[in-house]
């Protein structure tokens, strides 16, 4: 039996004392990792109640259940931030990167807990995928909400539109990373492809910065 | 057969649409372009998880939650772009017509609800009727907003020919879901006798339609 909030608390402890001890940029950065980590216990909750009321199996729940309270989970930290102390957008958007980076890294503790640590080229791969789906996802989030649209209403009706987007791509992604053999490559590669095609092309003309 | 050659066609129609509209968006008029990569990028995730589950499952999903976030999200890029090609600016006078639109979606919304509740109460899965009753409410509304700004603007006589076309392309894509979703409560069926997928197959033309309509509209 794995407990792993157990396992959160040792993680977040150093994590904690550090954005006691760190100021501006840096303290910002840690708090969105941590709440990040955070959001993704939670969503280990809330996904887990939601199947078991809803009669879901563990394999369907990962497609049909989790990607949906994920996403609204690791949204939660950057839609507070952005109510709450109106900031920069620069401080927004690296916010949003931040959650995803730190949910990706609690999810990836979690499936190392669950599945052990041996096979070290499966662990590469999914340790790559699921980082680059989550920063994917808040990228695209990031993206729309900053640079699409200028009046608040519309920001935040193209955020959920967004949002919904990037859960049916989570969906995909976990019914892929669920197989096993040749589509488990090609559902963890696909983020990072999109990534690289990101850095190739596209990082000129969209500048988070 | 059937299902999967309508499947993989509009599919491919969808990814040709995402793939022009980037590459226009990057070109010149990145926000319309964006709006409209976004409207075909989420109903072509939609149809993609739909066709993975089938294949790797063999099943249609349990909770068809995900699918149906994926066409919301549709329906609100196509109003924001609908809103951004012809502004409501243009349109402000009063007509009663307009309204029409959302009081058939609403009234759609009932009457596919009552429909479904028929069938849940049959099979004895009542627990699905609240999703249900919400998904139906949420489409009814996001289709009225659509017939309803569609037939705003269509009947504005200071709108511009070029925008009124993508106000024909998108109440044309309204009518044509109403067409599905309406022959697929009485009709079932793996054949082409099957009305749903000339429904379908008139859909996957119209999302190609959309290109040039987009285009139109921006050059105007």
């Amino acid at each position: 039996m794995n407990y792993i909030e157990n396992t959160y608390i040792c993680l977040a402890a150093p994590l904690l004392l550090a954005i006691l001890c760190l100021r501006a940029d840096a303290r910002r950065s840690l708090s969105f990792v941590l709440a990040g980590m955070t959001a993704c216990l939670l969503s280990a909750y809330v996904s887990a109640f939601i199947a078991d009321t809803s009669g879901t199996d563990l394999t369907s729940a990962s497609y049909e259940i989790a990607p949906v309270v994920e996403e609204i989970m690791k949204s939660l930290p950057v839609l507070f931030y952005l109510l709450v102390f109106e900031p920069k957008k620069r401080n927004a958007i690296s916010g949003t990167l931040m959650t995803a980076v730190g949910f990706a890294t609690f999810e990836n503790i979690c499936f190392l807990t669950s599945f052990g640590t041996s096979d070290l080229l499966r662990l590469l791969i999914r340790g790559f995928g699921t980082g680059a789906m989550h920063v994917v996802c808040g990228m695209v989030v990031a993206i729309g909400l900053f640079f699409l649209w200028d009046q608040v209403w519309l920001q935040a009706v193209g955020g959920f539109a967004l949002l919904c987007v990037v859960i049916t791509f989570h969906a995909i992604f976990n019914i892929f990373v669920g197989q096993t053999g040749v589509v488990f490559w090609i559902g963890s590669v696909i983020p990072l492809t999109i990534m690289f095609l990101y850095h190739a092309f596209f990082r000129r003309m969209i500048r988070f910065d | 057969m059937i299902d999967s050659i309508d499947n993989s066609l509009q599919i491919a129609v969808l990814l040709i649409c995402v793939f022009t509209a980037i590459y226009r968006a990057f070109r010149k008029d990145g926000r319309v372009w964006t709006l409209l990569a976004l409207f075909s990028g989420s109903w072509v995730l939609g149809d993609l998880y739909w066709l993975f589950c089938l294949v790797f499952f063999d099943t249609t999903p349990q909770l068809s939650v995900v699918c149906n976030l994926s066409w919301y999200a549709c329906y609100i890029f196509l109003y924001m772009l609908l809103r951004q090609v012809a502004p409501p600016e243009t349109s402000r006078e009063r007509r009663f017509l307009p309204w029409l639109g959302f009081v058939f979606s609403l009234a759609m919304a009932v009457f596919y609800y009552s429909f479904y509740l028929d069938w849940t109460v049959k099979l004895g899965e009542q627990y699905l009727m609240w999703g249900k009753a919400l998904d139906n409410l949420i489409y009814g509304v996001l289709m009225g907003l659509l017939l309803f700004s569609a037939i705003r603007r269509l009947m504005d006589r200071r709108i511009y020919p070029a925008q009124r076309s993508l106000c024909i392309v998108v109440l044309v894509f309204c009518l044509l879901e109403y067409g599905l979703w309406t022959v697929s409560c009485f009709w079932w069926g793996d054949t082409l006798a099957n009305p749903y997928y000339w429904f379908d197959f008139l859909l996957t033309v119209d999302f190609l339609l959309f290109l040039p309509a987009v285009k139109k509209a921006v050059a105007e």
